[in-house]
């Protein structure tokens, strides 16, 4: 992948990545969407546009349990509820525009709708393999490619909902977290990520003590602290 | 508009500012800036608290699955994912296969 110099090439690549694990990963999480959308009562061109217009699950599915109950907290609660679980996606882009090696701060605007978990883990992952020059490519091809996956696999999960079993369906969930922990576990060697990884498994018990839409955010922002200062005391990254 | 219309726009126009607030305060700092360790720690510690939610207390369908079966599935899962050249996609089948094993066994004692 190193030796990609062209645009077009780096973008095939990009593509190609996001049909490998994180395209099953992306189509189990999307389809199992899908069928909880139409059990809310929802169309399945509100589940396309949720899954391309916001394009994070976390934030998806408090839309989706909040429709389910006829919005009776209120839009507002709901879409405050959505905005915190989706609130990663301020640091994942602060953390990977300086990666993308472009000085003009407009050509990423193409890139803006695609940063999302699964593109920025496998973005990470791949980033130090790619020349500088080619990565925008390589991140609108992933990004791209995952996007279309998301919204044609949350359609036919719209539409196949009622041949879904829970035991089908649980295994359709348990993919997503499994795909995310395959990403960690695989940067486990790097001190950095492990302090991270270590840091923000330990916070995960906040969200026993806080309301659930803010207890993954405070999770996150305290444990991603912590190993910041540890890596900072170390005096290494 | 009806209620789930609105609530869809306000995200994903929320979501769309948070990524584009983080593209813009980023632009004028290097990758070694404090700032991008630090987002980074917070991005990855984030999706760490996130699996060890989903994987120790989930919501839905996955909740009805026993911990052991999730946690064997885990395990088995990144086993294979360390054990063999870091390749996720068997990884994630072997993975699911086991905790859909270890589901069928619990299910078969009970």
């Amino acid at each position: 992948m190193g030796s990609v110099t062209s645009s077009r090439g780096a973008a095939l690549f990009g593509a190609r990545d996001a049909v490998g694990a994180a395209g099953v990963a992306m189509a189990a999480t999307f389809l199992a969407f899908g069928a909880a959308v139409r059990e809310a009562g929802l169309s399945p061109g509100w589940a396309l546009l949720a899954c391309w217009a916001i394009y994070g699950m976390p934030g998806q599915l408090v839309l989706v349990q909040a429709a389910s109950t006829g919005f009776i907290g209120g839009i507002l609660p709901a879409v405050m509820g959505a905005i915190a679980v989706n609130a990663r996606f301020l640091p994942m882009a602060i953390a990977i525009t300086p990666l993308f090696g472009v000085a003009e701060r407009k050509r990423l605007i193409p890139a803006i709708p695609f940063i999302a978990v699964t593109p920025w883990a496998a973005a990470m992952r791949a980033f130090p393999e790619i020349a500088a020059s080619v990565r925008l490519s390589w991140f609108l091809g992933f990004g791209l490619t995952s996007w279309v996956v998301a919204g044609f696999a949350a359609l036919a999960g719209f539409y196949v909902a009622g041949m879904l079993d829970d035991h089908a369906r649980a295994a359709l969930l348990f993919v997503n977290p499994l795909y995310y922990a395959l990403l960690l576990a695989a940067d486990l060697d790097k001190p950095a990520p492990r302090r991270a990884i270590l840091c923000g498994a330990a916070a995960a018990g906040l969200t026993i003590i806080l309301p659930s839409s803010m207890g993954l955010l405070a999770a996150g922002i305290i444990g991603g602290t912590a190993a910041f200062l540890w890596g900072r005391k170390r005096g290494q990254r | 508009m009806d209620n789930a219309d609105i609530a869809l726009a306000l995200t994903a126009l929320a979501c769309l500012l948070l990524r584009s607030a983080g593209v813009w305060l980023a632009g004028g700092l290097g990758g070694d800036h404090p700032v991008i360790a630090w987002a980074t720690a917070i991005a990855q510690a984030t999706l760490a608290a996130f699996v060890m939610l989903a994987i120790i207390a989930p919501s839905g369908a996955l909740a009805d699955v026993p911990l052991a079966a999730r946690l064997f599935g885990l395990g088995v899962g990144v086993a294979v994912c360390l054990g063999f050249g870091r390749n996720l996609l068997p990884a994630l089948l072997v993975g699911v296969a086991a905790m859909l094993a270890l589901r069928a066994i619990l299910a078969g004692v009970a």
